[in-house]
């Protein structure tokens, strides 16, 4: 029987964080990861991408909690332009907040690009002081300590509010509940440009672009400006670095320990029981596990019956298929340059294509026409491409986690000639080159990984399910009602996106400890 | 969550229905749950004291029963209730009540034991939705046998006696046992604090059990009673009616209408040591703002409805039942008063009584002296074997 300060389950990217932040306040920490592999979601053999392949919010304010100082990861990162594809047509190039067809032309509708990734990076910023800490509210008392500070950052956070000036602060008011399709078409025509942020918007959700919300997904995606960055040596370099960090701080990490029972004595944790029968004791439990699933290790008769219904119902329904194909050489893409090979490439032609993508996934079926985002990510870093092989990384949606019939071998079949069918109308040599291909569906990467409907986020990103009610009502503030154990992971407030500040914030609150 | 009944359908029968009708004098029939249940059948005086003094017969088909069943059957109520139901045994019945995750009542009930892990949840509000939920999760199985299992209660000094005259021998039955009989389950409870039983059978055998007690019972002074007689008896036993003295929490609307068992004098129906149950958290950090008390009300008007006020002068809280107890010659009444009022030494609390006679409106104050425990509590409810008379 071993005895730690805390014990973290699950060693995804916010359970590596949460150990090592926990590690760095001084705490003995033991993570325990089910498979050999570190990682979760963002987990890679080797340098080639398996599920997460871009990092878009990975904030320095994690990398400052985790002991990795103020001056960089020590991994390198290459931003990424982004290309709108545009089938039988101009491609897009984006940088930023500039657009411009990739031979180079300008854009006619650059200005109004420009202006519209500024007003949402500007709403982005002002959204993350509400992500980067804990929800507001609780049940602190306001002359304690924590709670004052709360109210101070509430109160900072109208002041941004205030400081945007009215007319911009009354459009922010009016825009962010509602959905990014009339946002995005209220300032561009819609084509690839508007399809690559409708794309964005929704990426991983349950939703499509006029679904009500999506404005907040697409502000939160732009939450850090909106980069896209591609990790050199792959998101194992990242995920090497954090487990690096968590090691630094002191955190025990035991790979293939699977956590099988929540030891509690009162009504409180004490400990962990192993799959094999190990007892670890500690009088904190971090769990990156799915709420449920958490509270079913802990026995659900330890939570209330409103407790277990709300966790039973968190929307969790995975939409996003990712598909790794091995090519034998590097495709051809009609009217791209070979310099932005590398780029991330968006085939979401408009805004309006991406809706119709998401119509059959209501009704629990895939998208005949797949929105891709698709990544050579061996033209940026070589060592991505696997033993000689091109490596073609896609992220496919919709492909729904709950699909009628089920993910059966058939329908992973017609998922992959429908994208590889996509990727055909600007690369018509693909097909040819494809030499190799793993398609993981929702029902796989739940598989691997237990988030739930393998969804991107552990719960849907919706307006149901944010901040104080993320993941549900009375789960908002880490803590599940059983003292000492908290939730880690993307379920929580503010969500996944290989961020880690789920992680982070957990660990403060399990230090009793606002940030 | 009340029942609300379709306009075109209307109150429907009963089980025993044919002979109640045949029994309506006074023709007052209301709504139970969907049902209709007579509110007087001769006269609210012939009946009360038939039910003190002889025995009185009151059909409880249609209170809302619920069987739990399966290996994790007793988790799931320990789960759901406020008191430890590993310590009521099987062949016992005992009283419960369950909270929401606030710790305010839902409802209150009688768990009875008919096995290890076989239950049966007797209670006043609509529960299967909220049982299933309890029960998500377990290996359990929640069964509605509202309309299935039909219970008459048979309360009274001679209950015994018409059980007896009937072949039902159940001498050796202590309060709150039960027992199978035949094709008949008889417990030892009811509603009105005295000797009596409650006769639970399959709802097409009623008839015939009523009938069989029917004629046994004319000796004993047995009658068939309505709710309003029964209401006077439950009131003197201080036992309480869901949605008149407490709001159920999942049919109020509004924020804070509910109460916690601390604060309807129920704390003893609370075991903060049996382990988590629903509520268990809010209920450890729950202070209470209220108590239900029971106090003699000066004079004889009944005080059913009156606010109470603290000196005369500052509202405290309100009566939820007031009657004139013919058996206690008391004016008594349950009602709500504001903390820290209700625990006040000398108490001067007050209730302002309206009153219309022959057209005119008064208002009085009357005086409340609290009062502990029961207002009637005989002897012979608890003696075993019981009396016959």
């Amino acid at each position: 029987m071993s005895r730690f300060d805390a014990i973290v389950i699950g060693g995804g990217i916010n359970g590596l964080v949460a150990a090592a932040v926990l590690g760095r306040r001084g705490r003995s920490v033991c993570l325990l990861e089910r498979s050999d592999r570190l990682g979760g979601m963002a987990g890679a053999e080797g340098a080639y991408p398996r599920m997460a392949h871009l990092l878009y919010n990975l904030g320095p304010l994690v990398r400052k909690d985790i002991g990795l100082g103020a001056r960089d990861w020590p991994f390198r990162t290459v931003a990424l332009p982004t290309v709108a594809l545009n089938p039988g047509g101009a491609h897009v190039r984006i940088d930023g907040t500039e657009a411009r067809f990739v031979d180079g032309r300008p854009h006619p509708d650059a200005a109004a690009y420009r202006a519209l990734v500024t007003r949402l990076g500007g709403y982005g910023a002002l959204l993350r002081r509400l992500a980067e800490a804990p929800p507001p509210g609780g049940d602190a008392a306001w002359t304690d300590p924590a709670a004052l500070k709360q109210m101070l950052r509430l109160g900072g956070f109208g002041r941004a509010l205030r400081q945007m000036g009215k007319a911009e602060m009354r459009g922010f008011l009016k825009v962010l509940l509602s959905n990014a399709y009339d946002l995005i078409l209220d300032e561009l025509p819609d084509g690839p440009l508007a399809g690559a942020l409708a794309a964005d918007a929704v990426r991983g959700l349950a939703m499509g672009p006029r679904s009500p919300g999506t404005v907040f997904s697409l502000v939160y995606r732009h939450g850090h400006g909106g980069t896209v960055s591609l990790p050199v040596g792959g998101m194992a370099a990242v995920v090497a670095a954090l487990a690096e960090a968590a090691r630094a701080a002191g955190a025990t990490i035991r790979t293939g320990t699977a956590a099988a029972r929540l030891l509690c004595e009162g009504d409180r944790v004490i400990g962990v029981e192993t799959g094999a029968g190990e007892v670890l004791m500690a009088s904190r439990v971090l769990s990156s596990a799915a709420p449920l699933a958490t509270a079913r290790m802990a026995g659900l008769d330890r939570f209330d019956i409103e407790a277990s219904r709300r966790m039973r119902l968190i929307r969790a329904r995975g939409t996003v298929a990712k598909i790794n194909l091995r090519l034998s050489a590097l495709p051809r893409i009609d009217g791209l340059p070979d310099d932005l090979l590398g780029a991330r490439l968006l085939l979401a032609p408009s805004a309006e294509a991406v809706e119709t993508a998401f119509n059959p996934a209501k009704y629990r079926q895939m998208s005949d026409e797949p929105i891709l985002e698709a990544l050579l990510p061996g033209v940026t870093d070589p060592a991505q491409d696997a033993g000689g092989a091109v490596a073609l990384s896609i992220i496919a949606q919709y492909a729904p986690s709950d699909l009628a019939g089920g993910w059966t071998d058939a329908a992973r079949d017609r998922l992959l000639a429908a994208v590889v069918g996509r990727l055909a109308a600007v690369a018509p040599d693909l097909p040819g080159l494809v030499a190799g291909a793993e398609v993981l569906c929702p029902d796989r990467i739940e598989a691997e990984t237990g988030a739930p409907g393998g969804h991107w986020h552990h719960a849907e990103l919706g307006l149901d399910q944010l901040l104080t009610i993320r993941p549900a009502n009375g789960l908002g503030h880490y803590a599940m009602g059983l003292a000492g154990l908290y939730l880690c992971g993307a379920a929580t407030h503010p969500g996944g996106d290989v961020m880690g500040l789920s992680g982070r914030n957990a660990a403060l609150a399990a230090l009793g400890d606002g940030p | 969550m009340s029942v609300v009944t379709d306009p075109k359908t209307g109150l429907i029968d009963g089980p025993v229905h044919d002979r109640l009708a045949a029994l309506s004098r006074a023709r007052g029939w209301y709504g139970w749950a969907g049902y209709a249940a007579p509110s007087v059948l001769d006269t609210v005086e012939f009946e009360y004291f038939a039910l003190r003094n002889q025995c009185a017969l009151f059909d409880i088909s249609p209170m809302h029963k619920y069987r739990l069943t399966g290996p994790d059957a007793t988790a799931v109520l320990n789960r759901l209730v406020t008191r430890d139901v590993t310590r009521i045994r099987p062949g016992r019945v005992g009283y419960a009540v369950w909270c929401d995750e606030e710790g305010m009542v839902i409802d209150d009930g009688t768990l009875f034991r008919l096995g290890a892990q076989d239950w049966r949840l007797c209670c006043q509000e609509p529960m299967l939705t909220w049982l299933i939920e309890a029960a998500w999760g377990f290996d359990a199985e929640v069964r509605d046998e509202s309309d299935t299992l039909a219970g008459l209660a048979l309360q009274g000094p001679t209950a015994f006696a018409v059980l007896e005259a009937a072949g039902w021998d159940v001498a050796a039955l202590r309060p709150f046992d039960h027992a199978g009989l035949g094709e008949v389950m008889i417990s030892r409870t009811g509603f009105t604090g005295d000797l009596g039983y409650e006769i639970w059978m399959p709802w097409a055998d009623a008839t015939a059990v009523w009938d069989r007690l029917w004629a046994a019972g004319g000796p004993w002074g047995l009658r068939a009673i309505g709710y309003a007689a029964l209401n006077i008896a439950r009131i003197e036993a201080g036992f309480l009616t869901a949605g008149v003295d407490f709001q159920p929490v999942h049919a109020t609307e509004r924020l804070h209408r509910g109460k916690t068992p601390f604060e309807l004098g129920l704390g003893r129906m609370v075991d903060m040591t049996k382990g988590h149950f629903n509520g268990r958290r809010a209920l450890a950090k729950a202070r209470p703002r209220s108590l239900l008390m029971r106090v003699d009300v000066e004079g004889f008007k009944p005080a059913q409805g009156a606010l109470v006020y603290h000196r005369k002068r500052r509202e405290v809280g309100h009566v939820t039942s007031g009657v004139w107890s013919p058996t206690a010659k008391r004016n008594i009444a349950l009602a709500h008063v504001a903390l820290p009022w209700a625990t006040r030494t000398p108490p001067d609390l007050w209730a302002e009584i309206y009153t219309l006679e022959e057209g005119r409106w008064d208002t009085r104050m009357a005086r409340l002296t609290p009062v502990e425990g029961a207002f009637f509590a005989p002897q012979r409810a608890r003696a075993t074997p019981p009396g016959r008379t």
